[in-house]
């Protein structure tokens, strides 16, 4: 037990004085290993040389690269903003409207986009200077897109829920399904802060332009043909007309080309309903699934005339250069992971747990607190990777669904991006908009906080509203 | 990158990130059209996923010594705001010393692995690509980013703190 502790501790102390937080988990992991074998250097190292060479030649982890690029691809191909216009022309005349009309449109580029900060990038430059021309005050424009961001990583697809899963061997097309409905919750519960805030203070968020209905629904071309193409489907699969296999191929094909003549939403649900449908219903895995997606979003922005050589070469560039610095990191927990699951660490932690007697709910209350604490001051997907191989065996041996714990984990995180002082949110808001002070920020996003955590106790309450949809895949 | 490069740095910095890119857009075109042609033709590409665990590998190396030349590895910077200016650059100088001292010593370990591969003469099960050559390319990689650190001890630069991962 004390070896894992004190393990945990010198990563810290590492990472303090500024050594890349891969190097830090890498170090600690490789000489903590050798001293559990009596300081045999020669098990570190094999178990070193193996780790790299085996986390880099992983045909499971190529679904890392291909999400982070379809993500960088869909940022490029100006999907967000006509989200946002959608979303707009139905609630911006709401009082807070704009705000909630944010958050709304967050959701949906979260279904396509994996990244919260991504989303929360695009938004800054789509959402806010609309929300300033109506005089929103900036504390509840910028709450709004830092917490609206999050839903990138929440809503799937997701590359904090694609980490988990290969770190816990999890099967990622579960974790994905369960993320849908405490997306919607989340959007819910956001939309309420916003209520909240204006309720308090109405100038925060005044109501936008009321649209006449044939607006409204004019920023939602082609929708309708997408629906009846929907039915048409379930429909010809019933009546056992054709392989629902085969309608799901034929169906994405009419979906891909009907989204090629009709922009706005329509392109955003063809997208997800591409990739997570396929995912969902068994067509492909999330590795492939990642793949089409890719291909899907390349194809979109091509049509939308949004890509040009540069800017593809761009999209590519950042998407390699991420996956190197996540496999880094990745390489790095491995093995510290080697080393902690050879200590006493997890089977004293459940030698405890028994011990006293604690209760599931309270094991993982617990757990999250100290998450959502710790996620004040580090960086969330370090801080998981750190801490998973301690918790995880620990989730197993009570039984606990580990697709539900992927999902409050998700949440954590989520809450960590947008809790002062280090939330990267908050952080690349500050870059973007750099007229806005940090004060105002921070308090920008207290509501939004505390929406956050009412949240995250609701998921943990009850866990059939992350683990309905997966139970029903096959 | 507000410090001017040598001409070296640009070039290597280019050459990595197009290599780098190109595989990215294989890689995915390779897993489309695997499931494209299952589906619809029936027809599964041989051994399409062991090129796509090689491409992963070069993909991953490759990029690595972009990232240390970026300074992008997620690295927590609350010390940059105790430190005086001039402290905050030895400590930074420090830091590659030793992040150059782990690559060196990793080089070193994944050579031992690519002999070993190599020396077995190890393939792969369906399409019998050797593997020993691609294993040599991370340790080559790996040795590169060693001196990218190796050379900030040197010239530092800015050193931001980055952190962003999701």
């Amino acid at each position: 037990m004390i070896e894992a502790v004190l393990g945990l501790l010198a990563i810290l102390v590492l990472a303090f004085v500024r050594i890349p937080i891969a190097l830090s988990m890498g170090i600690v992991g490789i000489i903590g290993y050798a001293y559990m074998r009596d300081w045999t250097w020669g098990a570190a190292f094999a178990t070193a040389q193996t780790k790299i060479y085996e986390t880099g030649r992983n045909y499971a982890l190529s679904v890392v690269p291909l999400f982070i690029l379809m993500g960088n691809l869909v940022t490029r191909a100006g999907m967000s903003q006509e989200l946002f216009r959608a979303a707009y022309a139905f609630i911006g005349h709401l009082r807070g409207g704009l705000a909630m009309a944010t958050i709304v449109a967050c959701g949906g580029f979260g279904a396509i986009c994996g990244s919260s900060i991504a989303t929360a990038a695009t938004f800054a430059k789509v959402a806010y200077p609309s929300m300033k021309q109506y005089g929103y005050s900036d504390a509840l424009a910028t709450g709004a897109i830092a917490s609206g961001g999050t839903l990138g990583i929440l809503i799937p697809p997701s590359t904090i829920m694609v980490i988990y899963g290969i770190m816990t061997n999890t099967n990622i097309g579960k974790l994905f399904a369960a993320g849908i409905l405490p997306g919607i919750l989340a959007v819910v519960l956001l939309c309420l802060a916003v209520q909240f805030v204006t309720w308090r203070d109405p100038k925060a968020g005044p109501p936008g332009r009321r649209m006449p209905w044939r607006e409204r629904f004019a920023t939602l071309d082609g929708v309708a043909w997408f629906v009846a193409l929907g039915i048409a489907i379930i429909a010809v699969v019933q009546f056992g007309w054709v392989a629902g296999d085969d309608a799901a191929v034929v169906g994405a094909l009419v979906v891909f080309a009907l989204s090629l003549f009709y922009k706005g939403v329509t392109s955003v649900i063809a997208l997800f309903t591409l990739v997570m449908g396929g995912i969902y219903g068994g067509v492909f895995t999330a590795t492939e699934g990642a793949g089409v997606g890719a291909v899907g979003a390349l194809v979109f922005a091509l049509a939308r005339r949004a890509l040009d050589w540069r800017s593809l070469y761009a999209a590519l560039l950042e998407s390699a250069r991420t996956t190197s610095m996540l496999f880094l990191i990745l390489i790095g927990a491995l093995m510290f992971a080697e080393f902690v699951n050879i200590t006493t660490m997890p089977k004293d932690l459940i030698a405890f747990i028994t011990r006293w007697q604690v209760s599931p709910v309270m094991v993982v209350a617990a757990i999250m607190v100290i998450y959502v604490l710790l996620g004040t001051a580090m960086e969330e997907l370090s801080m998981i990777l750190l801490t998973v191989p301690v918790f995880f065996p620990l989730i197993v041996h009570l039984g606990l669904d580990p697709i539900w714990f992927g999902v409050l984990i998700v949440v954590v995180v989520e809450i960590g991006l947008i809790s002062p002082p280090v939330g990267m949110n908050l952080f690349v808001l500050k870059t973007l908009l750099p007229q806005v002070s940090t004060t105002t920020v921070f308090r920008g996003v207290l509501p939004f906080f505390t929406a956050d955590c009412v949240r995250l106790a609701l998921l943990i309450a009850f866990p059939i509203l992350s683990l309905w949809l997966p139970g029903m895949m096959r | 990158m507000s410090e001017p490069q040598t001409k070296w740095e640009r070039r290597v910095d280019a050459a990595l990130g197009i290599a780098a890119s190109l595989i990215l857009f294989l890689m995915m075109l390779l897993t489309f059209v695997d499931v494209v042609a299952r589906y619809l033709f029936n027809f599964p590409l041989r051994g399409g996923f062991e090129v796509t665990e090689l491409m992963l590998l070069v993909l991953i190396f490759a990029g690595l010594p972009l990232v240390s030349h970026a300074d992008e590895h997620v690295t927590m910077d609350f010390i940059d705001r105790v430190l005086a200016e001039g402290a905050r650059r030895r400590v930074v100088r420090v830091v590659h010393g030793i992040c150059a001292a782990v690559m060196f010593f990793l080089t070193w370990q994944v050579w031992i692995k690519a002999d070993r591969i190599s020396g077995y003469g190890d393939t792969t099960d369906v399409l019998r690509i050797t593997i020993g050559p691609f294993v040599y390319f991370m340790a080559l990689m790996i040795l590169l980013t060693g001196l990218v650190h190796a050379y900030k001890v040197l010239r530092p630069g800015e050193a931001p703190a980055s952190q962003a991962t999701s």
